[in-house]
């Protein structure tokens, strides 16, 4: 809303200069977006020398007057001024305006060797219009010497302040925040016509739910013609462009009181008979911008007994718009239904300055203002004459609210007292009226019509507060009682996450989770079953960040404790990441849809982090970085059935990711290595050692984004209990050569993908330690040979099952492949470690856990020893 | 006798200042303590030839110097000793301007520091720190904030949907206000951090994700003075003690009476600046006492509960926080700028 001073002062006669008054504006809740000067050093001039420029074919030498005796020079090129025309002259430092917005600052300059002391301008320079065709010539009568300059106060007005649409309804906050009188424009109806509205016209309302009013008058004998140049200027300054005194007219009083109004040319109006109904279904009107628009029955219109005329409270229809040739003015001024006008607005995708309005609630007692001033204003600018009466269709007027009211509710939300003379002063400034109970603390206040916002005590507590200053709402701290503690937090958790992965060297990035299909599908190496990426590794089954499970119930929210039954992943040499799943082709992959995206790079949610941590190395390495180690903590959104009617929210899964790219760190210590597959897996056996996850398996697995003979999937248990069963929780594995490729890598890259909540779920909320062994431990290495594809993780199991609870550790310090070792096998070595709790094991009980592993390895796997 | 003892003792001693490493003290010791030939050994060897009255001065003379002896022997082998240690360790000599072992250095983002700074603070004044989700539904989004459908006020925050009218990225995180009141009973202190959607042109200064940290107070005390004083407390922890907060009335329709909350601008302290448009005051968010209607709608009577609700940008104060211009920086994770942190 922009607010032009010297427009708002003539309401309100307040001394403070525009940007006090803009302070104060602003610390009264209005919002000040900017201030800005127009028209600095732009002054009406009338010309009183032309000649045309010796050598020029277009350039005249004027000199212009602004009538206090000076005469200055100014060299012009347009083709349209003469001698005695009052035009505007731009002095030097006027700002004006070029082709494309553009601004340029005029100075004194010399042309053809004539000086020029300034600029006449046309009316685009000016910011009025596009025309350019000359200079803006104005009327003979305008005022000489005349300044220009406007500073415009643009305002953010709150949805919830309709009434301040208008510059008036400004002028009374001001009036009650610097404490001034307020003067209301005149509304006083000169109705000289010689016959009453009754004869002349009709209005029926069909609809009167939608339609609470509707006003109209009837003016006639109008001359249509240019609106005089203050007009223009203030209709300018507000935004809005002159087109002819009726339709600036009623701009104006829009403007000014924040009531639409609406124009038609009497004698086009069939019958003189505006009907107001809903529209029929398919019902067509070309709005006055030139648009076919098709109608549904949920919208308003105005209409007369051949069509509609106009779109309710959105826009007017061409056929009945006032012309040049029009005489007789059918004025409308109506208030309609704001949730209608907004569904109509926002189905034919068409806001105006009278939509905006209406959408936001108006006062019905604004309607017979508005028309009884634009009523005013044609008499007065355009030499209408008004007949006597108004036509008022207004079924159930509008009447104010009272509410209850003390100043304990004050203290109740502010904290701070007030006595009830404080309170009710505050409420009167605001036009608020207050009776105040004979003694104690309460009062009944009556709202203003146009104060819709107003429903309760909370409301007027924050109209005392405005009034009396937020700067009284002065610091404490709460002494209320503390809730319970907080038991286990996702926050914390995600948080120790965060900060494990930091300590393993990992740079945290945050992205994006709105990504494309495309962009989906691009990590793929192979499309054909889209299924992997759906679920990534995980065979997701329960949300944990659902709507019904968030908040502070997240306390509980783990897969584990939602009792969900997980098979035992079957022993088998490669387990599948989505077992149960059938294969997708691309075309079905079900994803979390936007239905209006910003772009087609962002129409979707993401259902693997590996998108994003890829295309976030991808960037990197495409800016040179020549390795990376990074990991996010962010969610997947994986769809759910309901999802579609609403029913149900999309499952939103914690997760980890993690992508290795390049070497370690070249220094002059040591050669620098390639990062590889161990290095990830360093860091997943980290995270789980620093959260006490016990049992985690890591199978061989196939996914369409990993090498397809370095890729692991991750089980863990489903609880922290002893001997629980696994399942799915995430994957490992470096990054197929192809997809690569697509993110522009030069070197291998490795990720990992895992689930957060069945991290957690296999992590003990708390643990036991043990005290330090009494008994020295006995160490013994064992180096076995096996065929290749016996999985290490195999032998070592087995070792640690030989020996029962006297195994502490089960490391492998060594693996070989080579002479003297067949070529189908390779030789593991381990170190052991022995612990009794209750005597120091000798070396004969180190040969028999010894002769035991053998024996078991040897049945288990043929394995053979390495002496 | 004694002279030639006192000339023995005499060389002995100008010998051992002689000797300059562990040998030549092993020779010096054979010379003159040796078991066999040693000089000093021999002369006590003699002393049976020595007359009678002169045989008990000369001894106790000998065995004098030979004590005398064998501790300067001693003196001499450890200073001896410490010498060839230090040159040992002088050899030993590094360069120590060269760089260390290079130890990969990873870090958080500068969004999850400024969660994890502002929610600690939350923390201190017993905020629990809670999440919800960013699928939100029209319910707990708008219409159970005071915002029905064909508000106006649904124009202040552009929605990317899901299905339309039903399911939506949420615009903010104020839903968990819903969701968290739903799920307990007053008291309630919680602060939800999380991404927040709005379908917007983004520029320098505007992301269609961004970082939002919702706070919520309810018990049956609690003002918006004490709104104040808790964002005072967070204005001092998180950017300088000298901070100030400032109140000014706005308009959100889940609270009553409004305010947008201001800084001291920690460019200029206040002074203005270019940063903030020379007011001396940066916007941080909005918050208010919670609506009544928001606490009907969860079955709390807003006679007998009150308490407040605010909602701060992340990234608005990050990048006050690190003197950053330009929002995207966060979301492009390029490593030049992140290995800042
Ligand atoms: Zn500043």
């Amino acid at each position: 809303m922009k607010v032009p001073y010297h427009w708002l002062k003539e309401y309100v006669a307040t001394d403070l200069e525009p940007q006090a008054l803009a302070n104060k504006l602003t610390m009264a809740g209005l919002e000040v977006d900017h201030v800005a000067t127009r028209w600095p050093k732009i002054v009406t001039a009338q010309i009183v020398y032309l000649e045309p420029v010796k050598g020029s074919n277009h350039l005249n030498a004027t000199r212009v007057t602004t009538g206090q005796g000076d005469e200055r020079s100014v060299v012009c090129g347009a083709p349209n001024i003469k001698l005695g025309d009052v035009v505007p002259l731009a002095l030097p430092g006027a700002v004006v305006q070029a082709e494309g917005g553009e601004t340029f600052t005029i100075g004194v300059a010399k042309k053809m060797g004539i000086r020029s002391e300034g600029m006449l301008c046309s009316p685009r320079e000016l910011g009025l219009s596009s025309d350019h065709q000359g200079i803006y010539i104005l009327p003979t009568d305008t005022p000489l010497n005349m300044p220009w300059e406007e500073v415009v106060i643009e305002l953010d007005i709150k949805a919830h302040r309709g009434d301040l649409f208008g510059i008036y309804s400004i002028a009374r906050e001001v009036a009650a925040f610097a404490n001034v009188p307020l003067q209301a424009p005149p509304l006083a109806v000169p109705e000289l016509g010689p016959t009453p509205v009754a004869e002349l016209a009709r209005v029926t309302v069909a609809d009167a739910a939608l339609c609470p009013r509707f006003t109209a008058r009837v003016i006639q004998d109008v001359q249509i013609g240019p609106s005089p140049l203050w007009l223009v200027l203030r209709l300018a300054a507000a935004g809005v462009r002159a087109i002819n005194n009726v339709v600036d007219i009623t701009n104006y009083v829009m403007l000014e009181l924040g009531q639409p109004l609406h124009a038609f040319d009497y004698d086009r109006v069939a019958d003189h008979h505006l009907i107001v109904r809903r529209a029929k279904p398919g019902e067509q009107l070309t709005t006055l911008d030139g648009q076919p628009r098709t109608l549904d029955p949920d919208m308003m219109l105005v209409c007369d007994a051949s069509g509609p005329l106009s779109i309710a409270g959105v826009m007017g229809g061409a056929t009945s718009e006032v012309a040049d040739t029009t005489t007789n003015i059918l004025l409308e001024a109506a208030t309609w239904h704001p949730a209608n006008i907004r569904r109509t607005s926002g189905k034919l995708g068409l806001r105006s300055e009278a939509s905006s309005r209406f959408e936001k609630g108006l006062d019905p007692n604004l309607a017979q203002q508005g028309v009884d001033r634009a009523a005013r204003l044609l008499v007065e600018l355009a030499g209408g004459t008004v007949a006597p009466g108004i036509i008022d269709v207004y079924p159930q007027p509008v009447q104010p609210r009272t509410l209850r009211f003390t100043t304990h509710d004050v203290e109740w939300l502010l904290g701070y007292a007030v006595t009830p003379s404080e309170a009710a002063h505050a409420l009167t400034a605001l036009e608020f009226g207050v009776v105040l109970d004979g003694e104690g603390e309460g009062m009944t206040v009556t709202v203003p019509t146009w104060r819709g916002d107003v429903q309760e005590g909370a409301d007027l507590v924050e109209e005392v507060a405005r009034v009396l200053g937020y700067d009284r709402i002065t610091g404490t701290l709460p002494s209320g009682p503390l809730p319970e503690p907080q038991l286990a937090s996702w926050f914390a958790r995600q948080e120790r996450v965060r900060d494990i992965m930091a300590g393993a060297g990992l740079r945290e990035i945050v992205t994006y989770p709105l990504t494309s299909r495309a962009a989906l599908l691009n990590i793929l190496h192979d499309q054909s079953n889209v299924a992997p990426l759906l679920l990534g590794a995980v065979d997701l089954s329960a949300p944990a960040v659902d709507g019904n499970g968030a908040g502070l119930a997240e306390q509980t929210a783990s897969d584990g404790a939602k009792g969900k039954k997980a098979k035992k992943a079957p022993a088998v040499a490669t387990a599948a990441a989505t077992p149960n799943l059938p294969a997708l082709a691309p075309d079905q992959l079900p994803v979390v849809v936007l239905t209006n995206p910003l772009s087609s790079k962002h129409e979707t949610l993401r259902l693997t982090l590996l998108v994003s941590l890829l295309e976030t190395l991808g960037e990197n390495a495409r800016q040179g970085a020549p390795s990376a180690r990074l990991f996010e903590v962010g969610r997947r959104y994986v769809p759910t059935p309901g999802m579609a009617t609403g029913a149900e929210l999309p499952h939103e899964r914690r997760s980890l990711g993690v992508i290795l790219y390049g070497r370690t760190g070249d220094e002059w210590l040591e050669t620098a290595r390639d990062l590889d597959f161990f290095d990830l897996k360093g860091i997943a056996e980290k995270l789980l050692r620093t959260l006490h996850v016990a049992g985690a398996r890591y199978t061989p697995t196939h996914h369409p984004t990993f090498h397809p003979g370095r890729c692991a999937l991750i089980e863990l248990p489903v609880s922290a209990e002893p001997d629980a069963p696994t399942r799915p929780a995430g994957i490992l594995g470096e990054i197929h050569p192809a997809v690569a490729a697509r993110f522009d890598l030069t070197r291998r890259a490795y990720a990992l993908e895992l689930d957060l909540e069945r991290l957690f779920a296999a992590a003990p909320e708390h643990y036991h330690v043990q005290p330090n062994a009494r008994y020295p431990a006995l160490t013994r290495d064992l180096a076995v040979v096996v065929r290749r594809d016996v999985p290490a993780s195999d032998v070592a199991a087995a070792i640690r099952a030989a020996g029962g609870a006297l195994v502490q550790s089960v490391t492998l310090f060594d693996l070989y492949e080579g002479q003297p070792i067949p070529p189908d096998q390779r030789s593991l070595a381990f170190t052991i470690v022995y612990q009794a709790a209750d005597r120091t094991l000798s070396d004969a009980d180190g040969d028999a856990e010894r002769a035991k592993v053998v024996a078991l390895l040897r049945e288990r796997f043929g394995a053979t020893i390495r002496e | 006798m004694l002279d030639q003892l006192e000339a023995l003792r005499q060389k002995a001693v100008a010998d051992l200042e002689a000797s300059g490493d562990t040998a030549a003290l092993n020779a010096w010791n054979a010379t003159y303590l040796g078991r066999q030939d040693g000089a000093l050994t021999a002369i006590l060897r003699g002393l049976k030839d020595v007359p009678g009255d002169q045989r008990k001065i000369v001894g106790q003379r000998a065995n004098a110097i030979k004590v005398e002896l064998e501790e300067l022997l001693a003196a001499r082998r450890s200073a001896l000793a410490a010498g060839e240690l230090a040159r040992a360790l002088q050899a030993e000599r590094i360069d120590v301007t060269l760089p260390g072992r290079a130890e990969p250095r990873g870090g958080l983002h500068p969004i999850t520091q400024t969660i994890r700074d502002i929610c600690a603070v939350f923390a201190e004044m017993g905020f629990h720190t809670v999440e919800g989700p960013e699928v939100e539904t029209d319910y707990y989004n708008f219409q159970a904030l005071n915002i029905p459908a064909d508000h106006p006020a649904r124009d202040m925050q552009d929605t990317f949907w899901i299905v339309p009218g039903q399911l939506l990225l949420r615009t903010q995180t104020s839903p968990n206000q819903i969701r968290i009141m739903e799920q307990t009973r007053p008291p309630v202190r919680a602060v939800v951090p999380g991404k927040v959607y709005r379908n917007e042109a983004t520029d320098a200064t505007h992301e269609a994700m961004f970082h939002q940290i919702e706070g919520l107070l309810i018990d049956k005390t609690t003002t918006m003075r004490d709104l104040r004083g808790c964002l005072e407390r967070f204005a001092h922890a998180i950017f300088d003690p000298a901070s100030k907060v400032r109140f000014r009335p706005s308009y959100f329709p889940f609270t009553e009476p409004s305010a947008e909350v201001d800084v001291t601008c920690i460019v200029c302290r206040g002074a203005g600046c270019r940063v903030c448009k020379y007011s001396g005051w940066v916007e941080i968010g909005g918050s208010g006492m919670v609506h009544p209607q928001v606490l009907r709608n969860v079955n709390y009577d807003p006679a007998v509960y009150r308490g407040f609700a605010f909602g701060i940008g992340v990234e608005r104060i990050a990048m006050m926080r690190y003197g950053i211009n330009e929002i995207r920086l966060f979301s492009q994770n390029d490593l030049r700028f992140l290995s800042q942190f």
